[in-house]
């Protein structure tokens, strides 16, 4: 009677298994785009996801993984997200390994053979941009969390905030070509929004062009590219790697020799330790949000660029 | 118990009935000829995807900016096709003060290092192996499996050797634990180094109800390890009823973007090996054992909270499981003779059903530095059934993802007049190569 009550339970869990309506969505197999009114599209972080509803407009509905105010490095695999990623059309991320400590588990929870490798919906943004700080020679983990395809916080430069949104315009039109000219059309209104952006950063841009600061983390290397700003050293002794007492004397003595009077840092970092420095050094603690939504209002790319430069460049006055 | 059964069948096929009735809100294509065009469009494009768009970009980028673009490896980063290796190692030190409570009896050793190989077989498999290689045991298989990515309706399965989805924490490799051991419920119930199965296992994810559920089911050769001395007359898995079986039936929440509950129930059932005495009128022979069912039904339940913003330097996580092991009532076997007849040997299995539970939990202090401590209750079937408690507390520091400093005190509360037994143990473990995470 034992043995026959727990067959029976058995047989109705296996029922329920393969139940072809059972929380099931469209067989991997069928056409993305003939099927599909509505291209869904998730992306690893909200950089991505609001250039992407900037170019997709209302052919798309978008999600996204991490938060503005949360390091994209350390975000925790959650069934949640599971859920979001496995009626999804395109899983956009960063790549370069950003992701590499989460993403393994959410594709694989997530059983969509669309966002997966090799399947239509994987797209890996980083294929678009040119990358720095490629590591040259031997590469291992003594380095600190090295990144040994290359720097993956593209992002921070407008340059290739319009490179990516490029790629979406390309890859939401091959997935759906009856949205062709929309996707076009909006990628080319972000862009100019982007230019109009950059006219009015100009004077901002000048003032902060060479002047020397410190970072919290490698994650600043675009933005110093795009903005000319000199970044003399790192917080961190090495990228992921916590500073340490001897680590930020030799700093401190690098901020007095350089002149440089401004640390740059996310909101998700130690601000004690920056402060200590900056006490010691008469420099300024600038908190900087890397990503859409990391500070209230910062709701869209351009908003993130303006103030993050803007920021910069009053606290290098 | 048999009310409980009928209540879990029907929860499930109502669980699966409600997830029917739900609409499905992407409109069907009007003509199948058009999906095969447009499929087949999009596999040719797939094809092409990062070359093309690569190029593409990047010279739409030159024109656009005047300035040549310093691009990275343009080409694959794995021209071999090479699979992912990694080893992790798992060093354990024992300073308890009147004695090694380690089974060989060091104060240091490694326990295990885990040499795992994984990579896509193919379009639809990936494999995953992972040997483990100890003092103790040479080298042994530890998990080596093939898992389906392919599949339709959500489905994943797996074939092969793996740990059981049985109960939370039993999924979880021995080196990765926040508290060096298992907690006695799961040693004593499932194995030292938990659960393993080989065959196998299907899971489906579910959301009727707007939140993650997913159910989890295996069939394995047989229900744990063999028991080393006992010889039976049939092995335990020659009818397909002596197969070990496993369900585990999962539900999780976001109670916030911080805090998280996850409640799962677990069965798992097979026929194994049970010691009987001598038989009467004795004689010599080699039958020293019998088959019986055996099945340990549980609960677990895990709480995490982590701030997002501060979710380097904070984090919590509180972790219970209740577990009770269900032993089939045998009587005297009857055992073959030299001279054709039989002879009745006494039943010595547990006679008896057994439970046991543990609570954790584990605060971060800093951005490295962990504390933790678990309580563990059990009803021990090795020692008739006698009450084992333990207190425990754990200093965990990760010097980087890849590497791992514990410090472990135990006090383990004995029954009776038996003296109680303080453990102070050490664990260093560290990684190598690209190991994938494991599951939340």
């Amino acid at each position: 009677m034992h043995r026959r009550n727990f067959l029976l339970v058995l047989l109705a869990a296996a029922a329920s298994l393969l139940s072809p309506f059972a929380g099931g969505r469209a067989l991997a197999t069928e056409s993305p785009t003939a099927a599909l009114k509505v291209l869904k599209v998730v992306t690893s972080t909200t950089d991505l996801y609001d250039i992407a509803r900037s170019v997709g407009g209302n052919r798309i509905t978008a999600t996204h993984i991490g938060e503005g105010y949360q390091d994209p490095h350390f975000i925790e695999a959650k069934p949640s997200f599971v859920l979001q990623l496995r009626n999804a059309d395109v899983w956009a991320f960063v790549g370069l390994d950003l992701e590499i400590g989460w993403m393994p588990l959410l594709l694989d929870g997530a059983r969509n053979p669309r966002i997966r490798q090799g399947g239509t919906g994987y797209l890996d943004v980083s294929r678009a941009v040119p990358l720095l700080d490629i590591p040259q020679g031997n590469v291992d983990r003594s380095q600190g969390d090295v990144h040994p395809l290359g720097n993956p916080h593209y992002w921070l430069d407008p340059q290739n905030g319009k490179r990516i949104a490029r790629l979406f315009q390309q890859k939401f039109t091959q997935l759906d070509p009856a949205g062709a000219a929309t996707y076009a059309a909006n990628a080319k209104a972000f862009e100019a929004k982007l230019d109009a952006a950059e006219r009015s950063w100009a004077p901002a841009l000048a003032r902060i062009k060479g002047k020397p600061v410190v970072a919290w983390h490698t994650s600043w290397r675009y933005f110093a590219e795009y903005t000319g700003m000199n970044i003399v050293g790192f917080m961190e002794p090495k990228p992921g790697v916590p500073p340490s007492p001897s680590h930020l004397a030799r700093l401190i003595a690098t901020m007095r020799r350089t002149g440089a009077k401004v640390i740059v840092m996310e909101p998700f970092y130690d601000r004690k330790t920056a402060n200590l420095v900056a006490s010691r050094t008469g420099a300024r603690v600038l908190v900087l949000p890397p990503s859409v939504g990391g500070m209230k209002g910062l709701n869209d790319y351009t908003s993130l660029m303006t103030y993050d430069i803007q920021q910069l460049a009053n606290a290098l006055q | 118990m048999r009310i409980t059964l009928w209540t879990l069948a029907l929860a499930l096929c109502a669980a699966s009935g409600a997830s029917a009735q739900q609409r499905d809100t992407v409109p069907r294509p009007d003509s199948a000829r058009a999906d095969s065009v447009a499929k087949a469009k999009a596999d040719s494009a797939a094809a092409a995807d990062s070359a093309f768009f690569a190029q593409q970009l990047q010279q739409g980028a030159a024109a656009d900016s005047g300035r040549t673009p310093t691009t990275g490896a343009t080409g694959p980063t794995n021209p071999r096709l090479l699979p992912d290796v990694s080893a992790v190692g798992d060093l354990v030190g024992d300073l308890s003060p009147r004695e090694s409570t380690q089974e060989d009896g060091s104060r240091f050793g490694v326990r295990e290092v885990e040499l795992a190989l994984q990579a896509a077989v193919d379009p639809f498999f990936r494999g995953d192996v992972f040997l483990g290689i100890s003092d103790l045991e040479s080298i042994s298989i530890e998990q080596a499996y093939l898992t389906a990515t392919a599949l339709p309706w959500g489905l994943e399965v797996r074939l092969g050797r793996f740990l059981m989805p049985t109960g939370k924490q039993n999924t979880t490799h021995r080196h990765d634990l926040h508290t060096i051991e298992y907690p006695y419920v799961i040693q004593r119930f499932l194995g030292e180094e938990g659960l393993k199965g080989t065959g196998i296992w299907a899971s489906k994810i579910f959301a009727p109800f707007a939140f993650y559920q997913e159910l989890q089911l295996t069939a394995v050769d047989r229900f744990g390890e063999p028991e080393e001395g006992l010889t039976v007359s049939e092995p335990a898995n020659k009818k397909l009823s002596g197969l070990g079986y496993s369900a585990r039936f999962r539900n999780y929440w976001d109670l916030s973007q911080s805090a998280n509950v996850e409640v799962a129930a677990t069965a798992v059932t097979g026929r194994r090996e049970q010691p009987i005495g001598n038989p009467f009128p004795p004689f010599p022979t080699s039958i020293s054992g019998v088959n019986a069912r055996q099945t340990v039904v549980g609960a677990d339940f895990t709480y995490r909270w982590r701030p997002l913003q501060q979710g380097l330097y904070k984090s919590f996580i509180l972790q219970a499981e209740v577990m009770r092991q269900i032993n089939q009532r045998m009587s005297g076997q009857l055992v073959g003779d030299p001279f054709g007849g039989s002879a009745l040997a006494p039943y010595e299995g547990p006679d008896r059903d057994f439970s046991g539970a543990y609570v954790f939990g584990r605060y971060q202090l800093t951005r490295r530095l962990f504390l933790g401590s678990r309580y563990d209750w059990l009803q021990d079937p090795g020692a008739g059934g006698e009450t084992l408690q333990a207190g425990s507390g754990y200093l965990e520091f990760f010097p980087s993802e890849f590497s791992k400093l514990m410090i472990g005190y135990e006090h383990l509360f004995a029954d009776g007049d038996a003296q109680d037994t303080d453990r102070i143990l050490l664990q260093a473990a560290f990684a190598l190569g690209p190991h994938r995470p494991h599951p939340f």
